[in-house]
């Protein structure tokens, strides 16, 4: 296990709007013997209560971006500012919802949405975690499935337990890794419709990776659009869409087709390269 | 289970099934496989019992019916429960001695791995010698009371448990400790609700391998030396040419094992019903 560094608490340094800021942050990883360049040193800052997506080709570093807020991985280069402070270790401040869903197959459903509670952090009641739990799998619609093992659910159930897991406790900050795209199109606007109420209710801070134009187009403020390895910030776009946000008819809208246009563009060349998207 | 039994049948012996004669059907329920393992022993006895022999070696040879007699005057005398209880006791103390101290230092080194690559040879070297060999060391050092044989198992019962134990924890998915930590869980929280729950199924493995070998290794311990327990009945009607009560000894123990390895199986099949 790594070397857990505390996490720095209520000392921001306010002279920065940003919540997390990337200066010059790159990632190299050693493969065997050679060198392979994930992430070149990126510029980035996401606003609090910001939404951001970041959208690209596959294995373009947009998982590396994440990994590096979350305090997982060390830059090679640059720095990685979470409120003003440089991030040394797994960042607590932050909910992780990883592309693999990393729910512990020997609890139940409710038990593995629960277990944030049960850590002394954030010691809850008993009767209040119950329901808490219950809310939160009414909100994902997994009700009926308290009892069912990881094993025993569908990849888009693991997922939004996953998600429910992450969102109970409600961290400030919420790094998300491609969390709907095992779900299908019906189930996937319900869950942005929440996840939009959600983070906007409880003042997320919100980086967002996806493949799904749409998606991004949906939810985020801005949209960080990144390039095939080794990854580098290509453009950002500002999504003038205003808030809230009918997830479920925004699509239709003129203003959503001329950002898809927009984003698309930018992002063909890279797609046509040949990257395995 | 009886599906499976008669699809491996008919796999074997394609379109056999319809040729079936009705005893080889009755052979796919559990009743009937029952039965037939029943009415096999019950051959099996007859035939000692009946089995045409001389008066020498009749002598040798004893019959089911003195043998169940002797079993007999052994529970009506207090006899069986007095060895029963001493080679149970023994085996349990070093049982359960050996797994704490496995779980306990196994747990130590998956989680410190630098340390484990320090003794790895040890462990290695010591998993592989048959620990029987260390019996009688332990007479000597111990005596040819409980004590040398509780060692002897615990010792046995540990290199089987820490092994598995070190392999459980290594093997824990790294995701589910990062995941749990950025909830903020602490070392020890983390250490509790995900190493070693990940790791019971290995621990529980290296248990259950285990149990046979505390078993065979109290035995084996009580026939080099000791006044007491099911080894020793055996050892003392042999060494008094009382072949009779030897065999009785002998069965007693069938007895044991059959029951043990039913156990386990049944202990085995509730602990891992979480994986799909």
């Amino acid at each position: 296990m790594d070397q857990i560094a505390p996490a720095p608490t209520q000392s921001r340094k306010r002279d920065d709007p940003a919540k997390i800021r990337l200066v010059g942050a790159g990632k190299t990883f050693q493969v065997r013997g050679t060198e392979l360049e994930a992430l070149k040193p990126v510029d980035l800052g996401v606003g609090g209560e910001e939404f951001v997506a970041l959208v690209g080709p596959s294995g373009c570093g947009k998982s590396t971006i994440l990994n590096l807020v979350a305090g997982l991985l060390a830059p090679s280069a640059g720095q990685v500012l979470y409120d003003g402070e440089p991030v040394t270790g797994p960042n607590r401040r932050v909910g992780y919802l990883t592309q693999k869903d990393t729910l512990l197959p020997w609890r139940s459903t409710a038990d593995n949405i629960r277990i944030s509670l049960e850590l002394k952090c954030r010691a809850t009641p008993r009767a209040e975690a119950t329901d808490r739990v219950a809310q939160m799998m009414e909100l994902v619609g997994l009700r009926g499935f308290e009892h069912h093992y990881p094993a025993e659910l569908s990849g888009g159930m693991r997922k939004r337990a996953a998600l429910a897991r992450t969102l109970i406790y409600e961290p400030e900050t919420l790094l998300m890794d491609e969390p709907f795209g095992a779900l299908d199109a019906q189930l996937k606007l319900l869950m942005l419709d929440q996840l939009q109420r959600l983070t906007r209710h409880r003042r997320m801070t919100v980086l967002f990776v996806t493949h799904d134009l749409g998606e991004a187009i949906t939810l985020a403020d801005r949209i960080v659009v990144v390039s095939a390895r080794p990854g580098r910030i290509r453009a950002v776009h500002e999504v003038r869409l205003p808030r809230p946000r009918d997830v479920f008819t925004i699509r239709f809208s003129e203003d959503f087709a001329r950002q898809h246009e927009r984003l698309w563009d930018e992002l063909k060349d890279d797609i046509i390269k040949g990257t395995d998207v | 289970m009886a599906e499976q039994a008669g699809s491996v049948a008919s796999l074997a012996f394609p379109g056999s099934r319809s040729g079936e004669t009705p005893l080889a059907r009755a052979l796919t329920t559990p009743q009937g496989r029952i039965g037939a393992r029943i009415l096999l022993v019950a051959i099996l006895l007859l035939a000692w019992e009946f089995a045409p022999v001389g008066k020498g070696t009749g002598f040798w040879l004893s019959k089911p019916s003195l043998v169940a007699g002797t079993i007999w005057q052994w529970i009506l005398d207090g006899t069986l429960r007095v060895h029963l209880q001493a080679t149970l006791a023994v085996m349990a103390e070093g049982y359960v001695t050996g797994c704490l101290a496995g779980i306990g230092i196994g747990i130590v080194l998956g989680l410190v791995p630098r340390l484990h690559r320090v003794v790895s040879p040890f462990l290695a070297g010591f998993y592989a010698m048959p620990k029987i060999a260390l019996a009688p060391l332990f007479i000597i050092l111990l005596g040819v009371g409980d004590l040398s044989k509780v060692a002897l198992v615990a010792i046995t019962v540990f290199f089987l448990v820490v092994t598995n134990t070190i392999e459980g924890v290594r093997d824990v998915d790294r995701d589910l400790v990062r995941s749990l930590t950025l909830m903020g869980a602490t070392r020890v929280e983390v250490i509790r609700k995900v190493v070693v729950r990940s790791a019971l199924p290995w621990i529980f493995t290296g248990m259950r391998i285990a149990v046979r070998y505390a078993f065979t290794n109290t035995l084996l311990a009580e026939l080099i030396a000791a006044n007491r327990g099911l080894g020793f009945l055996i050892e003392f009607n042999s060494g008094n040419f009382n072949i009779t009560g030897a065999y009785a000894g002998i069965a007693v123990l069938v007895l044991c094992s059959v029951l043990l390895t039913e156990l386990l199986s049944r202990l085995e099949a509730r602990v891992s019903r979480w994986r799909g």
